[in-house]
């Protein structure tokens, strides 16, 4: 068998970055979390709190040391996998990766470690500080990463002379068409993931009957930051849409499962094609009549544009684009349905007895991450046969490496990737078996940077329990 | 059935319904500035709700 060296390079990002791109999402969002619930306690001195506080820091503590190890990984890949497209896009997003890492990974590097280890050594305000910075650091390292990936959707503010791309606006590299609206989807979209996670834990609780302070406190935290962030998340994704409909219309095409240049007026919703690249046709569509015209065209009688308006060797796979694309969007109406309903439990009082929204929220417990990794493959599916939109194509960009090099590296990475998520997986489900442990209402340590090193504070009986405490977590 | 379950079920679909032409406001189906519009009254809402039915206090 003859294989294929840009199919396997393909294969390997694509592994790679899927497998990296759900612990940043968690990580982003948990920050964020942490830094809320710490400072409701702070602020409420209420003991449940702390305990929520640090029952999800040990699991954030987990995914963000997984998502910077697969993302260093990735960096290598692009000169070692695709050393044309580093060639070619280096000059442009060489540096904003450059200064995530400078800015973004050194500050939460630097505070992870008073997060983490802190609690007992520094005062529970500059413990805050920490955690806002860790917050801030994730929300600057998406910002760029963002900035680089969009730059290839929507590349702008360079020009290219004799094959090679030279910057001339570094403010339209960095602000490229697509990234405002990309970032806030995003983050929005990290956000939601974390949500959902704190919800669909306590939830868990509250249906086996256990910790049911720290339960109930996660649910009405998790759902009411869930139902505002959906709002807002279907909002953003709208424009989005439109955005990228205007920059790479053959990504929406393929999107929505239309073929003909103009679709019937009024549009079907297709919820579910069998396409047939190689005849440009459905073999089989099943949608809601007139719903793609409302939804699309914001009309009841507009037509929707196919995919054969984009040159056939020009075009995106539609069935990985489509499907990608339908699990994201079924999935935020089913998150926007749970938002609605949590707000009329909440209403009638009755948000904790429920137990079929209980269920929903413990299956609704994953629906982030998934969601995150159906929304980036129908961003980067979408995009082919492109890597940099209308500059390189994906297959130009692959370097000259032996197909069995590529191979051996690509089993190299599942067995090692297999080991990490066995292990996430394993100690995530230990930490939710056993449950949240009781902490104090009050800190520990004398308050300050100053004395964050003094023999009374490290020494301190307190210290001693919670070391405890940190063993026992 | 009894009329308070009727009344119940009425309520309910009725919550439905409002969720999701929620839905079709934000998403754009009216145009931008009501989608604008319908997010706003949606949080607005929201948060009304939240600290109108306090629930992890109230609960307890």
């Amino acid at each position: 068998m003859k294989l294929d060296p840009s199919i396997l390079a393909r294969i390997q990002f694509a592994f790679t970055v899927s497998f990296h791109i759900i612990f940043p999402t968690m990580s982003i969002g948990l920050a964020s979390f942490l830094a809320v619930i710490e400072a409701l306690w702070l602020k409420t001195k209420n003991p449940t709190y702390l305990q929520i506080y640090r029952f999800w820091l040990n699991i954030f503590a987990m995914g963000f040391g997984i998502g910077v190890v697969t993302g260093i990984v990735l960096s290598f890949e692009f000169g070692l996998g695709f050393a044309r497209f580093a060639q070619m896009a280096g000059p442009a997003i060489g540096p904003l990766i450059a200064l995530e890492v400078l800015t973004a990974f050194f500050l939460e590097a630097g505070f992870l470690g008073i997060m983490l280890f802190g609690f007992n050594r520094v005062g529970p305000k500059l413990h805050f500080v920490a955690t806002c910075m860790v917050a801030v650091g994730t929300l600057l390292s998406a910002s760029w990463i963002l900035s680089a990936n969009s730059w290839m959707q929507t590349p702008a503010g360079v020009a290219i002379h004799d094959g090679q791309l030279t910057v001339v606006n570094w403010l339209h590299v960095l602000m490229n068409p697509s990234w405002p609206y990309r970032l806030p989807h995003m983050l929005t979209a990290a956000y939601l993931t974390a949500s959902f996670m704190v919800a669909g834990v306590g939830a868990w609780y509250l249906l086996r009957g256990k910790h049911q302070d720290f339960a109930r406190r996660t649910v009405a935290l998790g759902t009411a930051f869930a139902t505002v962030l959906i709002a807002g998340q279907v909002f953003i994704g709208d424009i989005v849409y439109g955005t990228m409909l205007k920059y790479q219309p053959s990504k929406m095409q393929a999107a929505e499962g239309f073929w003909e240049k103009q679709s019937q007026s009024p549009a079907p919703y297709y919820w579910f094609i069998i396409p047939d690249q190689k005849n440009q046709r459905n073999r089989f569509a099943l949608g809601t009549p007139v719903l793609g015209s409302i939804w699309l065209t914001h009309s009841l009688k507009g037509r929707v544009e196919g995919l054969k308006n984009t040159p056939r060797e020009l075009q995106p796979r539609m069935a990985l684009v489509f499907f990608a694309f339908r699990i994201m969007y079924c999935l935020a109406m089913l998150m926007f349905a749970v938002g609605v309903a949590s707000l009329w439990l909440r209403f009638r009082g009755t948000l904790f007895k429920s137990r079929l929204f209980l269920w929903m929220l413990v299956f609704m417990t994953p629906s982030g991450i998934i969601a995150t990794l159906a929304g980036w493959y129908v961003a980067e599916t979408g995009r082919q046969p492109w890597v940099i939109y209308g500059l390189l194509k994906t297959v130009d960009a692959v370097s000259p490496v032996p197909a069995q090099a590529l191979l051996a590296t690509l089993i190299a990475f599942v067995c090692v990737y297999a080991v990490f998520i066995t292990a996430f997986l394993v100690f995530t489900f230990r930490i939710i078996r056993r449950g949240p442990v009781e902490a104090t209402a009050y800190a520990e340590a004398s308050g300050s940077i100053k004395n964050a090193f003094r023999p009374y504070v490290l020494d301190s009986p307190k210290r001693l329990a919670d070391n405890q405490f940190w063993e026992r977590s | 059935m009894k009329t308070s379950n009727v009344l119940r079920r009425v309520c309910g679909v009725t919550a439905a319904l409002i969720g999701v032409l929620f839905f079709f406001v934000i998403v754009g189906v009216f145009g931008l500035p009501l989608a604008i519009a319908g997010l706003a009254v949606f949080v607005l809402g929201a948060v009304v709700v939240f600290r109108a039915f306090p629930s992890e206090r109230a609960e307890l």
